[in-house]
């Protein structure tokens, strides 16, 4: 694959240089809003616990709602979120809270769509996690309804607003690693995916990632984030996918894998690889961007590129910071670095100064307070789900499975 | 049935076996899946507290609070009121703002995501009281004194434990121990047919033991780890109210429901071995020396629980080399 429109962008050595030299505004302060925000947050499972940590550094958002139907779920966002109104019906929340701007949604993936479509129509703005939904009936009905709405929609896939992907991306954009040849993603960790509780109606409830009629499993749950970064990265979206899951570990009657490999097929010949297994830990999560002159690596607060011996050499390397990888030397890949290195604060530069879920919010405030496009549509919503049902289906036939354009199509 | 779990988090080991009175189908996936989730509070507070994680809620609090009070969520803020009770109890022998403290000593790494200084100026950030303050109503927190820097090493596995804990007994667990590296432990009831967890603190045969239940333990030793500080061995525990390395006791062990509180006080006891002012349900154990170079204890001061509010207790102290305790109340 050729890098996509990079002849629009400036080449080379001088292309990356200029990625490096200007950076978006990476303040580990929050970006003051023109107006405050109220929002309200349904679903107050783990993700909406790490939402809830997350909005505690917005000065100018307040959390003035929290609906979850699980009453132990709620009481512990009683807790967390004093000061926070407690629904257990998200209608009796849209109906009595008619001061909240925005809505959250961080549900089971099942419960999405009517709850966006229900927020959309109270006229709320809408951040939704990904996947949006596990049927394609279900994706496009809330990609539909987010384009007919008057508020703004975000698809909570996180790799769009990272600004240290947004710092690698324009490497790959600029040519940095020259022709694409091949991407890899994983996520490897040893953790048997279930929720404890000792109540069969409240397993049935808690465990909904384990049931395939709910879920699409891994690939849904997991998977949906890294084709996201792809797809952003390459501007590009797979033809067909091949794939296989097995229940090699967690033998305790589950029926969705626990061990998954995809292939996808792109456009001009590249596939992507995508692993993940809940029976290892070993290198965790991450995505390989290869090209003949040079590796990206994403792991969500890091980021690094590995060159080619004979690729060409950036002038700010002399400031780099490099970190060895068993034979592999990456050049880490610091967002703002042209500042820090300035103030001669490069090394405090690694990593991200908050976890990648904090920019995706911060976005979608932002896009909200100001108009603007949030990074991530319902549409790239769609889409990543689209290839994930796709994906589903491949491992439950066995057999290679077309992705057409109409799985994206709103017509 | 016995399931055993373990997390690498806070730079050490956490291990935790739970112990089920079931053994029918699914009785195995339940107690791995209450223990995953008790480790994965443990890898959050880890991620929220961390001085080497430049995205924790520690970083963010020490790279704003002293420009502007910084709202932090209600669990954490009852962790800072803690510290600050512990802090005032020990006459700051237990007190965070060691941090840059530790990192002049090179005891913090170049991970540490608090600025470097000299030892004179770092000995002059340190102190709880007029440094730092809690605001309620919402929960914030705010540095008032410039360089202020927090290292919550001292308590955060203690903390941890406590909200793994709390998890574990939602979930209907009845009997479990867990450790966050071998120094603060916290155990749910007894093993079947025990009366309690025991633990030894230390080898050999004149360790003392604990039968622990329902309760949680604390040990600091200042030599578990040291680094070279200009040709002399520092241990890396320091005595937040002179700025030098501890000279107190060889090992403080401390007992209570909470293990923040265990932990806090544990260190505290380590750098001033005098448990005036240790709240009356908890117990202490302290190994001391009068012998130079020795790190071995000789002698042992042990300070019984006032309110007893749980069977778990100090047993097998070597008596021949029993001392009378420091303080009583």
């Amino acid at each position: 694959m050729t890098t996509p429109d990079r002849r629009s962008f400036l080449k080379g050595a001088a292309g990356a240089a200029a990625a490096f030299a200007f950076q978006p505004d990476l303040s580990a302060t929050p970006r003051p809003l023109n107006a405050p925000l109220r929002v309200g947050l349904i679903g107050a499972g783990r993700q909406g616990r790490a939402i809830m940590g997350e909005l505690g550094k917005f000065d100018d958002v307040t959390l003035g709602a929290v609906c979850d139907s699980d009453g132990r779920r709620l009481s512990g966002a009683k807790r967390r979120a004093p000061e926070a109104t407690l629904y257990s019906d998200h209608k009796a929340m849209l109906e009595s809270e008619a001061q909240l701007d925005a809505v959250i949604i961080a549900t089971p993936t099942h419960q999405h769509r009517s709850l966006c479509e229900d927020a959309l129509d109270a006229g709320k703005h809408v951040y939704c996690e990904a996947p949006l939904a596990h049927t394609l009936e279900d994706a496009k009905a809330i990609a539909r309804a987010a384009r007919a709405a008057s508020g703004k929609f975000q698809t909570g896939m996180a790799g769009r607003a990272n600004p240290v992907y947004s710092l690698a991306r324009s490497f790959v954009r600029t040519g940095a690693i020259r022709d694409t040849l091949s991407l890899r993603s994983q996520f490897k960790k040893k953790t048997s995916w279930r929720t404890p509780t000792s109540d069969p109606a409240r397993d049935k409830f808690l465990n909904w990632r384990l049931d395939p009629e709910i879920s699409l499993g891994l690939v849904g749950e997991v998977g949906t984030h890294h084709f996201d970064v792809l797809h952003w990265f390459t501007s590009q979206y797979p033809t067909s996918v091949r794939g296989s899951g097995e229940i090699l570990i967690w033998k305790d009657g589950r029926k969705v894998a626990d061990t998954v490999h995809c292939e996808f097929q792109f456009p001009g010949g590249v596939r992507s690889q995508w692993e993940a297994s809940l029976g290892t830990s070993f290198e965790g999560e991450y995505s390989l961007l290869a090209g003949t002159m040079g590796t990206v690596k994403l792991a969500g607060t890091h980021a690094w590129m590995f060159k080619e011996a004979d690729a060409t050499t950036f002038e700010w390397e002399v400031y780099a910071t490099r970190q060895q990888f068993h034979q592999d030397e990456g050049i880490i890949l610091i967002a703002g670095a042209t500042e820090l290195a300035a103030q001669g604060k490069l090394k405090e530069g690694i990593g991200l100064p908050h976890p990648p879920l904090y920019y995706a919010l911060e976005n979608f405030f932002v896009a909200v307070g100001e108009d603007g496009e949030p990074c991530c549509s319902a549409e790239e919503g769609l889409r990543a789900a689209a290839v994930a049902i796709r994906a589903a289906e491949a491992i439950r036939t066995g057999a290679e499975v077309a992705i057409p354009e109409t799985d994206f199509s709103l017509e | 049935m016995l399931v055993r779990l373990a997390l690498h988090a806070m730079g050490t080991r956490f291990e935790l076996v739970l112990e089920g009175d079931d053994d029918g189908p699914g009785a195995e996936a339940h107690l791995r899946a209450a223990g995953e989730v008790a480790l994965a509070e443990v890898e959050l507070v880890d991620a929220k507290l961390s001085l080497f994680r430049r995205d924790s809620l520690l970083s963010h609090i020490q790279r704003n609070a002293a420009d502007q009070p910084v709202r932090v969520d209600p669990d954490t803020f009852a962790l800072f009121e803690l510290c600050a009770q512990v802090c005032e109890a020990t006459g700051g022998s237990f007190d965070p703002t060691v941090a840059p403290l530790m990192r002049a000593y090179k005891l913090h790494d170049d991970k540490a995501t608090t600025p470097l200084v000299t030892l004179e100026e770092a000995r002059e950030q340190v102190g709880w009281k007029g440094r730092v303050e809690l605001l309620a109503d919402p929960c914030r927190v705010a540095f008032t004194a410039p360089g202020t820097a927090l290292d919550l090493g001292g308590i955060a596995k203690g903390y941890a434990l406590d909200l793994a804990i709390e998890v574990l007994r939602d979930a209907g667990i009845t009997r479990a121990l867990l450790h966050g590296g071998t120094s603060t432990i916290a155990a749910i009831g007894q093993p079947r047919g025990r009366e309690g967890w025991p633990i030894a603190l230390g080898s050999g045969p004149n360790a003392p033991r604990v039968l622990l239940r329902d309760d949680c333990l604390a040990v600091s030793a200042p030599g578990a780890r040291s680094v070279q500080h200009e040709g002399r061995r520092v241990d890396h525990v320091l005595d937040p109210r002179q700025g030098l390395p501890v000279q107190g006791a060889l090992v403080a062990a401390t007992l209570s429901r909470c293990a923040a509180e265990a932990d806090a006080w544990s260190t505290a006891l380590l750098v001033n071995p005098d448990p005036k002012g240790l709240p009356p349900h908890m117990e202490s154990l302290i190994g001391m020396t009068e012998a130079e170079g020795e790190r071995v204890p000789t002698h042992w001061h042990h300070r019984p629980r006032i309110t007893r509010t749980s069977p778990s207790g100090f047993c097998d102290i070597p008596q021949s080399r029993q001392a009378t305790p420091l303080q009583t109340v």
